[in-house]
């Protein structure tokens, strides 16, 4: 197995959860609702532990340790698409960023199931219920405010319309993607783009929102080879700024 | 405002919040938890929310995000049939006379309060004209020689119950202690910050 191919796909897969997870967690104590809010800091603490396994497979590999790696690396190391670092905005965009993300999620778990490599296919198994409920809590908010009032619609949709290009981001292809395919580690990013759309399509059908003619939006690519919006830098600030001052810090 | 916390220096500024208007909120919704396979479910508190799916995905998260347990379900309080609460040596079920018998027919879930203070657990289900007359059919049922001190019961189709499919929800990473409050030491942080701190521990500080 190509080790730097397979390293390639596990650091984009724990710094999409690492980062979402850290801004989802920027809602911990501002949410909506006191059930919503922790219903939704659960899923981000699910999003950082489901980044430390991975983080941990990278050390298995001879990557350094998951809170160096987590910590200490600039933005332009980070292997995250771009949709997960944008700021959490309002109430309505991470709603919709959770669930554009979390249906990719899902179904990339649900193939990482099928693994050759299988320290993912055992992680597949083991996190199935956080990912199932982390589903369910994205379909029924949008099937709920998608067909509630004006206001509510006309939110989700404006947030639908802008998180598109960057949704399709998740979907960006790496060079090393023949060889994934090849040898069976992951079915790769179209295959898996394919199976999103018609996850996507079938919940917001269900509701008042339309979905952006998906051929003519262009993808926003770039965060796989680590190019990123201003927004990561000062996220990743924000997040190591304990362990910058002291490495050895337990809170 | 003033915050050492950076999220909330980012907050949007919001204008004047005008209070909402009075019962302009959600219903509640009753959750009951089942803590292990063949245990019954047992009442664990209210959620707030605008219906019963909602109500339902909240409840996971609010009721089971740290216990291990293996089902939960929910239903809306209205839909809760509640009896005289008594004391004493005397049983809920004695105040409960024969209803008059309706054709409507269904299933109803019973549940029991037998100590005062504790919470509402599962005794069993009934076949019923009426939730009325499920309270009644219950006490011969599962009430003898028992004292009751309030019952409830739930007509069948009105729960929302965890499917078969819907069990995996609770089987998710088990390394995740740091939601509990008991990793994070509090007691023995304090203990070595005052030690640190050369403050005498006057023990009444």
């Amino acid at each position: 197995m190509n080790q730097d191919a397979l390293k390639e796909l596990l650091y984009k897969i724990a710094d999409d959860l690492l980062i979402l997870g850290h801004r989802n967690s920027e809602w911990t104590g501002f949410g909506p609702l006191l059930e919503e809010d922790i219903a939704f800091s659960s899923m981000a603490q699910d999003k950082i532990g489901q980044s430390y396994a991975v983080y941990q497979m990278l050390t298995e590999l001879g990557e350094q340790s998951p809170d160096t790696v987590a910590f200490t690396r600039n933005a332009n190391q980070f292997h995250n698409c771009q949709l997960v670092e944008l700021p959490n905005g309002e109430y309505d965009f991470s709603l919709i960023r959770h669930f554009l993300f979390d249906t990719a999620d899902a179904l990339r778990w649900e193939m990482l199931a099928q693994s050759s490599y299988e320290p993912l296919s055992l992680l597949a198994k083991k996190i199935k219920g956080e990912l199932r409920y982390h589903t369910m809590h994205a379909n029924t908010w949008i099937k709920q405010l998608g067909s509630a009032t004006e206001e509510s619609i006309s939110r989700l949709q404006n947030s639908l319309t802008a998180a598109m290009p960057y949704a399709l981001g998740i979907f960006e292809e790496s060079h090393f993607e023949k060889g994934i395919i090849t040898e069976g580690v992951f079915a790769g990013e179209q295959e898996l783009k394919k199976r999103w759309v018609s996850k996507i399509e079938n919940i917001i059908t269900q509701t008042q929102l339309l979905l952006p003619d998906l051929k003519i939006v262009a993808p926003v690519f770039g965060g796989r080879i680590g190019k990123h919006s201003e927004h990561l830098q000062p996220l990743l600030d924000e997040m190591s700024e304990v362990f910058k001052i002291d490495p050895t810090a337990e809170w | 405002m003033n915050s050492l916390d950076p999220r909330v220096a980012r907050l949007p500024q919001v204008g004047e919040v005008k209070p909402k208007k009075s019962l302009d909120q959600f219903g509640t919704f009753e959750v009951f938890v089942q803590a292990k396979e063949g245990k019954p479910f047992q009442h664990e508190g209210a959620i707030h929310a605008p219906n019963l799916e909602m109500a339902y995905l909240l409840a996971k998260e609010t009721f089971t995000r740290r216990f291990t347990c293996v089902s939960v379900y929910v239903a809306d309080t209205r839909n809760v049939l509640v009896s005289q609460t008594t004391e004493g040596n005397q049983s809920a079920y004695e105040l409960i006379s024969k209803e008059d018998e309706g054709d409507d027919q269904g299933a109803f879930e019973i549940y029991h309060l037998p100590k005062r203070g504790k919470q509402h657990v599962h005794a069993g289900t009934v076949e019923a004209n009426s939730s009325r007359d499920a309270m009644y059919r219950a006490k011969d049922l599962f009430a003898l020689g028992k004292i009751i001190y309030n019952i409830w019961v739930i007509e069948q189709d009105k729960i929302r119950f965890t499917s078969a499919e819907e069990k995996d929800l609770w089987n998710t990473l088990p390394e995740k202690k740091f939601r509990d409050a008991s990793d994070y030491k509090g007691g023995d942080k304090l203990k070595e910050f005052l030690s640190r701190s050369q403050l005498p521990d006057t023990g009444n500080r």
